[in-house]
């Protein structure tokens, strides 16, 4: 009974301060939806450079004198390497194959090059589990028999993984500025919702009310107004979301790369558990901040 | 029971409020304390509930030294005493029974107790017919009846009454201060800081006269005159 008594009261009072709620709503989903954008692009970041991970691989090309045992035990011996994910054997025919795949429009050029005077080298197309492991797995392969030459996508890995690191800063320093304004926001209000009501706080305090008791409300207050503003932010969000992804998915880059965004579905839960938990979190500080001042009497 | 030991409250400003007083009220005593504005006698209130710590000497309530008790106490140390203001100090947003019911919520009392508890005690203080309404809707003095009902419903051993009649007319203040001293009879302690000079003479009570600072006169049945 207690505590629904403490609950109520801090309930109906985000609802009879309109104003002053109204004002840090929209402060903190603004401060929210920048955070959102932020967090959105982090999380896709992280998504693409998954993707990249996958596919952007290091090819191992074998000498042509290797004999077929020999073949396979270097492919076993690419296998056992930390950080390998795959190694795909791709035989000279399919080299020459995805050669005119690739070249459709001068295919003739290739003929003549089937069988015995197929000069494409057979090849390990190796993928990594870490794209920083790419260096020390590349160095590795290439002291081993029978290779020939290795490519790989050492500068894409390498910047990807720089964007990567720059954009994890950006969004961290971003979201502490924004954590500050949030609960700057929440005291500020708590505190009107606390003057307004100084005459009843110092009454609980001549009855023998504990600080926590007159505490209580004020934080249910915050919480509440971060709850509200984090499931309205959420909203607002998913419509803007699904709307530019759309977009972007839309253009040609990205599909050439044949790299795809995270759908909002993908993001809900994790954006939604931040959000709230930020929301709640910011409220009881913001509140508790605003309350000490009127506790001392 | 309060007991004062030679206690000095000098404030932060270096002005000395209240100088070496020592008393000491029994349990179930009904003492006025006296004195003209900003003699000290605020400073004595705010010294027993508490809300000010004494610079030197000791203050005991119910055998309890309080001088050095713990900031988280303090609120344990209120519950033992109910204080009533001069101006009511009722929330205007409750009615007269939420506003009496609140001081029990505050104890963490339980559902059923406080709806025995709370028309008792306005029965008492003779507004059970008025229990849903608002304060603004109240004369003066069935405000401070509710602050009283309030200062009450917990079941406190000493009643604090700051000038609980300064703000009402002769006549009012006669029926609180009937309504004071039915409570004392019932054995509640009850302290009033006033210098309502006819109430002090007519009740016949123990006065303790309090002048810059310093205790001057403590009569057991005393009248006064408003000078020294």
């Amino acid at each position: 009974m207690r505590f629904s008594y403490l609950f109520v009261e801090g309930f109906k009072s985000v609802f009879k301060n309109k104003k002053s709620t109204t004002i840090s709503l929209i402060t903190m989903i603004c401060a929210m939806f920048l955070f959102g954008v932020f967090f959105a692009i982090g999380q896709n970041i992280n998504y693409i450079l998954d993707q990249v991970q996958r596919n952007q691989g290091i090819e191992v090309f074998i000498k042509n004198e290797a004999t077929d045992e020999q073949v396979v035990a270097l492919g076993e011996q690419i296998r056992k390497l930390e950080g390998v994910n795959r190694a795909k054997f791709k035989t000279k025919e399919e080299a020459l194959d995805s050669m005119k795949e690739s070249m459709q429009e001068y295919k003739d050029l290739l003929e003549g090059y089937e069988g015995q005077n197929n000069i494409f080298p057979a090849s390990y197309v190796v993928t990594l589990t870490d794209l920083k492991l790419a260096e020390q797995v590349e160095s590795q392969i290439a002291e081993m028999d029978n290779v020939k030459k290795i490519t790989s996508s050492n500068n894409t890995i390498n910047t990807l993984l720089k964007i990567a690191n720059g954009a994890k800063l950006t969004i961290g320093v971003i979201f502490v500025i924004l954590l500050i304004i949030s609960i700057t926001i929440i005291a500020n209000t708590i505190r009107l919702s606390v003057y307004a009501r100084r005459k009843e706080i110092s009454i609980m305090k001549y009855v023998g009310a504990t600080n926590g008791f007159i505490r209580w409300p004020f934080m249910v207050e915050g919480m509440v107004i971060g709850l509200i503003a984090a499931i309205l932010t959420i909203v607002i969000v998913s419509g803007c979301y699904d709307l530019i992804v759309h977009k972007i998915a839309e253009s040609n880059v990205l599909q050439t790369m044949g790299i795809t965004l995270l759908n909002f579905s993908e993001l809900v839960s994790s954006i939604s558990l931040v959000y709230c938990v930020l929301g709640i979190l910011v409220g009881l500080v913001g509140s508790s901040i605003s309350m000490k001042k009127y506790l001392e009497v | 029971m309060i007991e004062f030991k030679n206690v000095t409250k000098t404030y932060n400003t270096g002005t000395e409020a209240v100088h070496d007083a020592s008393f000491m009220i029994e349990k179930g005593e009904f003492a006025f304390l006296v004195g003209e504005s900003g003699s000290g006698k605020s400073t004595l209130i705010k010294l027993i509930l508490k809300e000010e710590e004494a610079t030197k000497g000791s203050i005991l309530i119910n055998g309890k030294d309080i001088t050095n008790i713990k900031r988280k106490r303090i609120p344990y140390l209120r519950r033992s005493m109910g204080v009533v203001f001069q101006d009511f100090r009722l929330l205007p947003d409750k009615t007269v029974y939420e506003n009496v019911a609140f001081a029990m919520y505050i104890v963490n009392a339980t559902k059923k107790h406080i709806k025995r508890q709370v028309p008792m005690v306005l029965d008492l203080v003779g507004l059970r017919d008025k229990a849903k309404m608002f304060p603004h809707e109240l004369s003066g003095g069935e405000q401070q009846r509710v602050a009283i009902a309030r200062a009450l419903v917990n079941n406190p051993s000493m009643i604090i009454a700051d000038e609980p009649t300064g703000n009402l007319d002769p006549k009012t203040a006669w029926d609180i201060m009937t309504l004071l001293n039915d409570i004392n009879a019932r054995g509640t302690t009850v302290v009033m800081a006033t210098h309502a000079v006819d109430i002090v003479n007519k009740m016949r009570k123990r006065v303790i006269q309090i002048d810059r600072g310093n205790i001057v006169r403590d009569d057991k049945k005393g009248g006064y005159n408003g000078e020294v």
